[in-house]
């Protein structure tokens, strides 16, 4: 009868129930084979819109700026919304060759970004700024 | 009708560049520009506070020339694929574009096409 069983069902052989200890059921791993998509869905990579020119708008002119050059080594620069700290470092090396020792930011009243652009020690914040045309 | 201090470049001399040499002209542009800026804050001529204008004009007419030439290389690279990047497919509507195309609007069942041909629209005169 046996034989006749497995001639119905084929050379597979029965499985025995597996032994479940936990009364969690997790999901097996599938394999997942890595994206090869047939098609670029773009056929251009965005542009960055967030370059080192678009970052820094302008310098602040203002009294307490020229106080921050003369005094503290720092730069003060409107910046762009969307800019971090890191970006603004970036930007500023890009742009100026002057490396920040550390960049402070506040959005303004008027919705504007403003940098305090702290220069490291190798740098003068008052050439700095004669070379870019704050005076 | 002012002429202006320094004309800008045509587009039909930017498309006569190399995308290296455009790219040049982006920065070089864009560097001039954050120095405008600058002159604004610091209280510019006027004639540099006009220049602004034209300078970002001239930026934007670089970027509209890149990408046109990038977008013609990309079709012909593309050319002869079987599926294109959807970015370089027809635009159209999205409902036109889930439309049945002309040859599948037109089909007809073979039944249908019996019909047709033992039954067509018949066309009658009267003689004068």
């Amino acid at each position: 009868l046996k034989a006749k069983g497995q001639q119905l069902k084929g050379t597979q052989q029965l499985r025995k129930r597996k032994i479940r200890t936990t009364p969690r059921f997790k999901r097996p791993e599938t394999y997942r084979p890595p994206r090869a998509p047939k098609y670029a869905r773009r056929s251009l990579p965005r542009r960055n819109a967030l370059d080192a020119f678009k970052i820094m708008q302008y310098p602040l002119t203002t009294e307490s700026s020229m106080k921050k050059i003369e005094e503290q080594n720092t730069l003060v620069f409107i910046v762009d919304k969307r800019a971090s700290k890191p970006l603004i470092k970036d930007a500023v090396k890009k742009l100026y060759d002057i490396q920040a020792s550390k960049v402070n930011t506040l959005i303004r009243p008027d919705g504007l970004k403003k940098a305090y652009v702290k220069l490291s020690a190798e740098h003068d914040a008052l050439d700095v700024a004669n070379k870019i045309g704050i005076i | 009708h002012v002429a202006m201090v320094n004309k800008r470049e045509s587009a039909k001399k930017l498309r006569a560049k190399t995308k290296s040499e455009l790219e040049k002209q982006l920065t070089d542009l864009k560097q001039e520009l954050s120095t405008l800026r600058v002159a604004k804050v610091t209280g510019g001529a006027a004639s540099k506070l006009a220049q602004i204008r034209l300078v970002r004009k001239s930026i934007a007419r670089v970027h509209t020339v890149t990408h046109q030439q990038q977008k013609e290389h990309l079709r012909r690279f593309h050319k002869n694929a079987k599926q294109l990047p959807k970015d370089l497919r027809a635009k159209k509507t999205r409902a036109l574009r889930r439309a049945l195309t002309p040859r599948e609007a037109g089909a007809t069942s073979a039944k249908q096409q019996r019909k047709a041909r033992a039954f067509p629209m018949r066309r009658f005169a009267v003689k004068a």
